[in-house]
């Protein structure tokens, strides 16, 4: 479904990501973990097209090379919106909400490019169902919910374009235990429902639990990949990377 | 004592006043103003009523770019300029009425927004308001350059009032109407597109630009948008402009200029559309009338006058005034009128909450 072939990006001529080869195939449950600063963010990123959007004050665009193809699609040359028309939905980090708007605004807000009033509406209804305390929220300003509430509804209003991909940046951001597992817990109950789900997770343990297959990223490269029990077979990599 | 009383009065008339609705509130002001000629107030009065229509829709221009799509502009003037210079040129050149001159002044100012578009938008936040600040002292150069002194005049170009075929007092009436007419359709179409959808596109833009481009949001093609609309409807305002001084002249590209949007739309109330509407009355009002004739009187009377450098003083004041409402009133004098509104509605129905613009939107399409 998605295939990344040597992605290499600089910022200002620092190097984020050196060579980045991974593949995501249909129905799969892709984690990456990796310590701060390894360029989880910044893979998600290219792969969603809003890296090579300018940020203030930098000189340059960040500079990326190697292909990302999409259902067999070139996409790394397309546009951020290009990119979620083709159906990869990027839920960023930090949740960014959008704070001047209510919950349900902020889902709709989600449904922006699509044309089904029908299928809209049932998705409303299925993210309801997948977070009910959003649906207590309906009418209230997103800058008054909970971190944790803002996530669900950050998830909630990526479900909202009807992802074909979900990408994930770093959902369990300042959440306590306790609300990471049910929030990883709703990532699972989403991918059960037939959306592919790529992860990007400092929470070594909760990922592994999860998903079906694992990055791990250090230096801008991918150090190991593989299973949960493949890489918790190898001693050395269980120490270095996932210190577990 | 005195105090608490008027405490007293002044909720007693909030209860009754912000129990008007909106539409009707709009509709007593629009009246109001309709009905400012028939009192036989002089012309200098009229006069000042219709530049603040036209600052009205300058500043309602900006509020759109600004208050609602978050691109901050510290060169609005241009627009205004380049509205204004083309009229007067093509009045000059080609000898065209007015009725004619207008919409392609707004055709060239929102030709001129796109070219400017391009370069602003590659820049983000204090950065685009130093690039839009830059673009009309270029202008301004371009104008005073002696080799274009044949096209641009010596003093500017001069044109015909709009209704120079009337004696003048009807002629200073038929502005007022005019502009207000132009004032109310432009500020319709403008808050239209603001609660339209593509306007709460724009106030997701303002929101966070990361997240609108996760929903799928063209944010370029967007911002461009909301560049193009408010060049139009600024350089609808500087045709106007021209017109009512009879002279398309260089000073409108100072920087001076740009920030009358700014002063205008804080006092109103920023990202309303309607805030800089009321806003442009008490500016002009403030600006013409009291600081421009009942002081000078007052000082009269105790044989002073005023320095000319006090022109310089007003921008002085106007910027005190915007730095103590941004610290103190930061949503505005309109705004203030429409939060105790939803303070009331919400005392009324505590689930519904949320941005009015937002409830007006989904009414109009939940059905």
């Amino acid at each position: 479904m998605l295939e990344v072939k040597d992605l290499v990006v600089h910022y200002d001529g620092a190097m984020a990501l050196n060579g980045i080869n991974l593949n995501v195939e249909d129905g799969e449950f892709i984690g990456i973990v990796g310590p701060n600063g390894s360029g989880k963010t910044t893979l998600l990123r290219s792969i969603s097209g809003v890296l090579t959007e300018v940020e203030p004050g930098k000189k340059e665009r960040p500079s990326l090379s190697g292909t990302i193809i999409f259902d067999g699609r070139r996409i790394d040359k397309l546009k951020a919106w290009q990119v979620t028309k083709a159906g990869i939905i990027h839920c960023p980090e930090r949740r960014r909400p959008f704070s001047e708007m209510t919950t349900l605004e902020n889902l709709e807000m989600g449904a922006y490019l699509r044309k089904d009033k029908d299928g809209v509406k049932k998705d409303l209804e299925r993210v309801y169902e997948l977070f009910p305390i959003l649906k207590d929220r309906t009418n209230q300003m997103s800058q008054t919910l909970s971190g944790g509430e803002q996530q669900m509804l950050a998830i909630g209003r990526a479900l909202m374009a009807k992802p074909k991909l979900l990408l994930i940046d770093e959902p369990s951001l300042g959440l306590a235990p306790i609300l990471k597992e049910s929030v990883l817990e709703c990532i699972r109950d989403i991918w059960l429902s037939g959306v592919t789900i790529l992860l990007v997770e400092q929470d070594v343990a909760i990922t592994l639990a999860s998903a079906q297959r694992i990055y791990v990223l250090a230096h801008g490269k991918i150090a190991v990949q593989g299973t949960k029990e493949e890489l918790m077979k190898n001693r050395d990599v269980r120490e270095i990377y996932l210190g577990l | 004592m005195v105090l608490s009383y008027l405490r007293r009065a002044h909720s007693s008339f909030a209860a009754h006043v912000f129990d008007i609705p909106p539409r009707l509130m709009v509709f007593l002001f629009l009246l109001i103003l309709l009905a400012v000629p028939i009192t036989g107030i002089s012309d200098y009065y009229m006069g000042i009523l219709t530049s603040a229509n036209v600052l009205a829709i300058f500043a309602v221009s900006w509020d759109l770019l600004v208050g609602r799509t978050g691109q901050i502009s510290l060169g609005h003037s241009l627009f205004l300029g380049i509205g204004g210079y083309s009229s007067a040129l093509i009045f000059k050149y080609y000898g065209l009425p007015i009725w004619i001159t207008i919409p392609l002044a707004m055709l060239i100012g929102s030709l001129f927004s796109v070219l400017i578009g391009f370069p602003c938008l590659r820049v983000k936040g204090p950065y685009l308001a130093l690039v839009t600040m830059a673009f009309p002292l270029i202008l301004y150069r371009i104008v005073k350059w002696a080799p274009l002194t044949p096209i641009f005049g010596r003093v500017g170009i001069i044109v015909p009032s709009f209704f120079h075929f009337l004696p003048i007092r009807q002629q200073v009436i038929a502005e007022f109407y005019f502009t207000l007419i132009l004032l109310f359709a432009s500020s319709v179409i403008i808050y239209k597109i603001a609660n339209s959808k593509t306007g709460i596109v724009f106030m997701s833009i303002l929101d966070d630009e990361v997240a609108s481009q996760a929903c799928g949001i063209n944010v370029t093609k967007h911002k461009l948008m909301a560049f193009v609309i408010s060049g139009m409807f600024a350089s609808l305002a500087g045709c106007l402009f021209v017109h009512l001084l009879r002279l398309a002249e260089s000073s409108v590209f100072l920087l001076t200029v740009s920030f009358i949007p700014v002063i205008i739309t804080f006092l109103g109330g920023i990202g309303t559309i309607y805030g800089p509407i009321v806003g442009a009355y008490i500016y002009s009002i403030l600006d013409k009338y009291v600081l421009g004739q009942m002081l000078p009187n007052l000082l009269e009377q105790w044989q002073m006058t005023l320095p000319t450098e006090f022109e310089y003083a007003k921008l002085l004041i106007f910027t005190s005034i915007v730095v103590i409402l941004v610290i103190k009133w930061p949503r505005g004098i309109a705004r203030y009128t429409t939060d105790r509104l939803e303070d009331l509605e919400e005392a009324r129905d505590l689930d519904e909450r949320g941005p009015r613009i937002w409830k007006r939107y989904k009414q109009k399409n939940r059905n």
